[in-house]
């Protein structure tokens, strides 16, 4: 085997680069969005700190062997699974779910950790030789897989970051081969859910049309039941669920349903956040200059709608530069999907790809005002220790993958 | 189960648009938002950050006739708390310091649980200097309690004016849905008065600070350093025809009577004294208008709020003799050589209508000059209802004046379509005219109408229309004296020499005035006495001074006391001789002192 010892070949700059912009960029911006704040001006050197801290830890995650990974993922997702269930029992609540483990000097986010988990697990077990993906029953341990994290985190309750385990778990199973009529059952629940968000007659239109393409795909009278079945729980399985969700929670939901509805609760944010970025103009008004930002008509700002503090005072060259950045990360990675070695690579790839592109485009969506605001985090920009760490171990992996990528394992 | 996998080649292109397809839509929306719709954007956030607060201009002021001050304004203090400032435990200290009940604190804050705690709420206006000095010296610990300085009313000046200034009072919701354009709740507006007459011009230009504030209203700075503010604009200061002193002394005269007097000065119409007794305390109204004291006033049965001056509601009585004798004179059913034999009283159909003495013969000076009712009682029928309703609509009688304060009542001159609508047409006779000859019966003016009235026989004819605001301070600072309209009276001068020489005669021949002669200056006046069904009668008393060039015109009701030269001629004397004896008023000069003064003052 023929190896070029030449850096480029080793490290991908081309993700690299992107992401050490977008850390500088997400730096500037939580610095300017807790400029005086009276409680949070020290998250700029707390951010600064994980910065340094993760980018460390990606360069050690990308210089471990090939192996470690599919080694490592059924007992980091067993650990991860741990970590749920004690967060859920002994969890300190923030902003209403109980998604923090506190260590005393340090918060940590085990949904955040359980991502690298899942991702990992799930990779292992759809390139696994027993699994045959268009086979129910190994259909039905892959989907499980993603479930049991996504449930637990769901009962926090986190509502954004379980649609996240959700469409990982749907894409990863999706990139594994699925038949058209697996495909077709693995997503119609999701979208029936959805339907029925809207009332009786989109739940009853989209189950009309699923009743329809069955008849299409012409199986048997038993698997057509199930699937119908399936939906039908799926149906009315929102109603009962909304109940166990918070009143914010519930808010959201029903102020993207329809954004009349609470303009100054939960359809503030996505106003104020909409003001900030529209306002900015071309050029932005400059740094420290934003008025929405520095007068905080958004609260914490640093967090999930980071992106508007770029967007008001950096303007439109400022919030497309973070476009471009992202799309060349994404797009890149994208591309690795095919060079790694081996399947569990890949597989692993287009999980960590499906992450950052989930949260990518709820988080801008929402700042956008094109999506409904689900609090999650824009990736290498919002401020969070446990979230930046996990994103650059994740970083970490892929860099590692095309460190790796000519090792058939 | 292998049919219709979807190859690798189609998912990545599925991925590939999928990603790119998020991308694209994100760039045109950032591209609408920050580009194409950047300007409706901008404006929201200014919206959200800079708030403009509203600057009150201080209200005009009033001077008199002489550029001294009748009413200014004068600092009062507002105390206001913002809750996220401000400890609770401090509730009790200040209440009792304010003098208010426990609690007071607690339910304003309740009543404004709705607002950010960044934004102070009013706690007391007005509040006493005692709190505001505890205030000071204790402002370390008393974090968020804050007074704000704003300019109420001021009448420190001893002249009360009650009845021409009038009030400003908190602005109702009727009154606020009228003007929505310039007033916001919570303002004053002038409420009665030259206050309400003049509201437009006294209340200026309210200017706009501009200041940045956060998400929750909190007070971060001014906005621009303060570039953009509007600046407010004073109100117009007014100067009244009044004379301050005049007016002090005239409310003096008055202090345990019930009655009005109206002093004017006959060639411009410059009211110089206004008074209605009782009268009531303005600065009781500065601050805050308590509903109690207001319904206490309006229901004490002596009427302080009632302008006696202008809503008179009284017959003219004998004054009015002059106005039957210009009437005849000029309808030629007298002339100066008619006399008549009064032989104490006179006869019709089968009525006798008394005089008060037995005079003899008189002519229309002498009977002027002794108030002789025999001589008037057969004129009115004469002359003819009608003719006697033209005259004495030219001296304003049945009219009303326009004078400047509002409330203002014509009065009752009554014509032939009168006696129709009243009695009914053919139910009534010549008979009913006797009494108008003494000025009595269907004839109510009141003493606004009678100084006018008065005034008009002074200058022979020619007046102007009466007021109390003669000009005012422009935006300049120019002083602008304000035109006002002539009245004539078709009246010949010959006629009104008469009736002059028998106001004269009144005080200085062998009249029923003739106690208040003075021998510096020639006073014409004429008594009267309003018949009172109820008690005493009320004693009335007009006059003018001097005889030759009146340079005041004054018109005297005193209730319930009874004969008019006794309680009322008095008055008018005592007024008459301090305006002319004091300084003449300098025409227009304003000194390099009161322009001070006035700076001062706000």
């Amino acid at each position: 085997m023929k190896i070029n010892y030449k850096i480029q070949d080793k490290f991908d700059y081309w993700i690299f680069i992107p992401i050490l912009i977008l850390l500088l960029m997400g730096l500037i911006a939580i610095f300017s969005s807790t400029y005086n704040h009276p409680t949070a001006a020290g998250n700029f050197n707390r951010q600064a700190f994980w910065v340094g801290t993760s980018l460390w830890v990606m360069f050690f995650i990308f210089m471990l062997p090939a192996r470690t990974f599919r080694l490592l993922a059924i007992p980091t997702y067993i650990f991860s699974i741990l970590l749920l269930l004690s967060v859920l029992a002994i969890g300190k609540t923030v902003y209403g779910a109980r998604s923090w483990l506190d260590f005393g000097f340090i918060g940590f986010q085990p949904s955040e950790f359980a991502k690298i988990g899942t991702i990992l697990a799930l990779a292992y077990w759809l390139t696994d030789k027993r699994c045959d993906i268009n086979n129910y029953r190994h259909l039905f341990i892959a989907i499980s897989i993603g479930a049991i994290p996504m449930i637990l985190i769901l009962l926090e309750p986190d509502l954004g970051t379980a649609i996240v385990f959700a469409v990982i778990t749907l894409l990863m199973i999706f990139w594994s081969g699925i038949s058209l009529f697996g495909l077709f059952i693995v997503i119609t629940p999701p979208i029936t859910i959805f339907a029925s968000l809207f009332g009786t007659t989109s739940l009853l239109a989209v189950l009309i049309i699923i009743i329809i393409i069955l008849f299409y795909f012409k199986r048997n009278l038993f698997t057509n039941a199930t699937v119908l079945g399936v939906n039908i729980a799926a149906g009315f399985i929102f109603d009962i669920l909304f109940k166990f969700l918070k009143p914010h929670q519930q808010n959201r939901i029903l102020s993207f349903i329809d954004p009349s509805a609470d303009p100054l609760g939960s359809g503030y944010n996505a106003l104020q956040a909409k003001v900030a970025i529209g306002s900015g103009g071309f050029f932005g008004k400059g740094f420290l200059g934003g008025n929405q930002t520095q007068l905080r008509f958004i609260p914490e700002q640093w967090t999930d709608f980071i992106y508007c503090v770029i967007g008001e005072e950096f303007g439109f060259l400022g919030s497309s530069l973070v476009l471009l950045l992202f799309s060349i990360f994404l797009l890149r990675i994208m591309n690795l999907s095919s060079i790694a070695g081996n399947e569990y690579g890949n597989i692993t790839v287009i999980g960590i790809l499906t992450l950052f592109f989930v949260h990518f485009s709820i988080n801008i969506g929402m700042n956008l005002g094109v999506t409904p605001v689900i609090g999650i985090p824009l990736p290498f920009l919002s401020y969070g220790g446990s979230s930046l760490l996990v994103n650059m171990i994740l970083v970490g992996m892929i860099l590692n993958i095309y460190r790796n990528r000519r090792h058939h394992v | 189960m292998n049919d219709s996998v979807l190859g690798s080649l189609v998912r990545r292109r599925i991925l590939f648009i999928l990603i790119t397809g998020v991308i694209t839509i994100f760039f045109f929306q950032l591209f609408r938002m920050q580009i194409l719709e950047q300007t409706v954007y901008e404006e929201k956030s200014d919206e959200n950050s800079i708030k403009g607060i509203i600057d009150n201009p201080p209200r005009g002021i009033f001077y008199d006739r002489n550029f001294k001050f009748l009413i200014s304004n004068k600092p009062a203090y507002t105390v206001e708390i913002t809750p996220s400032l401000y400890n609770r435990k401090h509730d009790e200290v200040i209440e009792k310091m304010l003098g208010e009940d426990a609690g007071y604190i607690s339910a304003i804050f309740k009543k404004n649980e709705k607002y950010s705690e960044h934004l102070p709420r009013k706690i007391k206006r007005d509040a006493p200097f005692s709190f505001i000095a505890w205030l000071e010296e204790n402002q370390d610990s008393l974090n968020g309690v804050l007074y704000r300085v704003e300019l109420q009313r001021d009448y420190p000046f001893g002249i009360n004016g009650a009845h021409i200034f009038g009030y400003t009072k908190e602005i109702d919701a009727v009154q606020l849905k009228k003007d929505k354009g310039y007033y916001e709740s919570g303002d004053y507006i002038g409420f009665n008065g030259i206050e309400k007459t003049y509201e437009s011009v006294l209340r200026g230009k309210k200017g706009i600070v501009y200041q940045v504030v956060d998400s929750k209203q909190k007070l971060i700075g001014p906005y621009e350093e303060g570039r953009k503010n509007i600046l407010p604009e004073k109100g117009n200061d007014l100067v009244l025809s009044i004379d301050g002193e005049i007016q002090k002394l005239a409310e003096q005269l008055f202090v345990g009577k019930i009655g009005a007097l109206v002093a004017l000065d006959p060639k411009s119409g410059d009211i110089l004294a206004l008074v209605s007794s009782p009268n009531y305390d303005l600065s009781d109204f500065s601050s805050v208008t308590s509903t109690d004291l207001w319904n206490v006033l309006s229901q004490r049965e002596d009427k302080p709020l009632f302008n006696r001056a202008t809503m008179g509601f009284h017959s003219p009585g004998s004054t009015f003799k002059m106005m039957i004798a210009l009437a005849a004179l000029e309808k030629g059913v007298i002339n100066e050589n008619t006399t008549i034999t009064c032989n104490g009283g006179y006869q019709f159909g089968n009525r006798f209508f008394k005089c008060t003495h037995i005079h003899g013969r008189v002519n229309v000076v002498k009977a002027i000059e002794k108030s002789c009712n025999s001589f008037f009682y057969p004129l009115v029928p004469k002359i003819g209802i009608e003719n006697l309703y033209k005259y004495g609509s030219e001296f304003g009688f049945g009219h009303k004046t326009g004078i400047d304060i509002g409330e203002e009542a014509s009065g009752i001159l009554p014509n032939l379509a009168y006696y129709n609508r009243v009695y009914g047409k053919g139910k009534w006779t010549e008979g009913f005219f006797i009494s108008l000859g003494i000025g009595q019966g269907e004839l109510i003016a009141s003493p606004l109408q009678l100084a006018n009235y008065t005034a008009m026989i002074a200058t022979g004819g020619t007046i102007k229309k009466p007021h109390i605001v003669k000009g005012y301070f422009n935006e300049k600072g120019e002083y602008v004296e304000i035109e006002f309209p002539e009245i004539r009276s078709s009246i010949s001068k010959k006629n009104m020499d008469l009736v002059r020489e028998g106001m004269y005669k009144v005080v200085n021949g062998e009249g029923t005035a003739t106690w208040i002669r003075d021998k510096d200056i020639a006073i014409a006046g004429k008594t009267g006495t309003v018949q009172n069904p109820h008690g005493e009668d009320h004693a009335l008393f007009i006059a003018f001074a001097p005889y030759e060039d009146p340079k005041i015109a004054i018109a005297v009701i005193i209730e319930n006391v009874g004969f008019g030269s006794t309680h009322a001629a008095p008055i008018v004397k005592e007024i008459i001789k301090k305006y002319l004896t004091s300084n003449t008023p300098q025409d227009f000069a304003i000194t390099e002192e009161s322009k001070a003064a006035d700076e001062n003052k706000l």
